[in-house]
């Protein structure tokens, strides 16, 4: 299968979802792209589109968590950093990508 | 130096920059990339993230401290670089 | 051999975001509607064969009922498989498991082939697909 067909398709599916939940592709098309090819990777290892940076635990209500766009189980954190965690979505208003340091929860104020 | 281990995913391009940091800073390292171990040495690993309260890669320890994500001035506050 | 369009439905029976399956010639074809375009391909999923009309079309992307495959209606194009049905290692009823581990087996060497599509033409209300 052709993954440049595949990213595009992810792109399509991903931006409906994120979007109405305040978040945008990040404007680094390099870290966006890559991202992407990762998790083509990651489906056609595993059949779903993981997120690139977190840990797969073979186990379901954990592993559903990190099904890419897994915005809506981290929505605190995220909408307190302005990014999820790979960076591959952002905040609507975020210009400057690079200025979101990757923070977990208990560094925000969180858990 | 204090001693630095992490745990990476081969997926994550903030664990590679994380490894640049300390190449670069000529700080020696180890590393485990948690998706290429064993079952059982992946398991040890998440056992340590939870214990950690960590839910996502890069995983550095430096000494004592723990730093999730990539955060290089951290690092360098840790190392005293 | 010579392609010819033959009519296939009335326009207006595929709405935008819509799939329906006709039947000509011994072929079975679905008919999508793209933002008012036509696109035409094999009611067979390149996965295990499900009926693709009983899928979902989002934008010029249809996603088999079955197990989730996806493929890009106007190329024909296998984008991705199936979804693992054990995702997550959970173990279904012990009655099944045995039988469900076997089906697996199977499964995972069953290739998602990309599907055959036809060219299509709106004429006079009608969509027409050439075979």
């Amino acid at each position: 299968m052709n993954t440049e067909s595949r990213k595009k398709a992810l792109r399509y599916f991903f931006e409906k979802v994120v979007a109405p939940m305040g978040f945008k592709f990040t404007p680094d098309a390099e870290l966006a792209d890559f991202l992407l090819e990762q998790e083509v990777i990651l489906e056609t290892k595993h059949g779903i589109p993981f997120c690139p940076c977190q840990p797969l635990h073979h186990d379901r209500s954990r592993d559903m968590k990190i099904v890419c766009p897994c915005i809506p189980f981290h929505r605190e954190h995220f909408d307190e950093i302005k990014r999820c965690w790979c960076g591959l979505f952002v905040h609507q208003d975020i210009v400057d990508p690079d200025s979101l340091p990757q923070l977990p929860p208990h560094e925000v104020g969180l858990e | 130096m204090k001693k630095v281990n992490m745990y990476a995913l081969s997926t994550c391009p903030w664990c590679r920059k994380t490894k640049m940091f300390f190449t670069e800073h000529n700080v020696p390292f180890s590393s485990i990339d948690y998706d290429l171990a064993d079952e059982a040495t992946q398991a040890k690993i998440s056992e340590e993230l939870d214990a950690a309260g960590a839910t996502g890669f890069p995983f550095v320890r430096i000494g004592e401290e723990i730093i999730t994500g990539y955060q290089p001035e951290r690092y360098s506050r840790a190392l005293g670089i | 051999m010579n392609k010819k369009f033959v009519r296939a439905m009335p326009a207006d029976e595929v709405a935008p975001g819509g799939m329906r399956v006709v039947e000509i010639d011994g072929h079975e074809i679905v008919v999508c509607n793209w933002r008012g375009r036509y696109f035409a391909v094999q009611r067979r999923c390149g996965h295990m064969n499900a009926p693709l009309d009983i899928g979902t079309l989002d934008g010029k992307y249809v996603t088999c009922a079955m197990h989730c495959a996806q493929f890009d209606v106007t190329t024909g194009e296998a984008l991705s498989g199936p979804v693992p049905a054990d995702f997550g290692g959970e173990s279904p009823p012990a009655n099944l498991s045995g039988y469900l581990e076997h089906v697996g087996m199977q499964m995972k060497h069953v290739r998602t082939e990309s599907i055959s599509t036809y060219d299509t033409k709106v004429e006079a209300g009608w969509v027409h697909v050439a075979l």
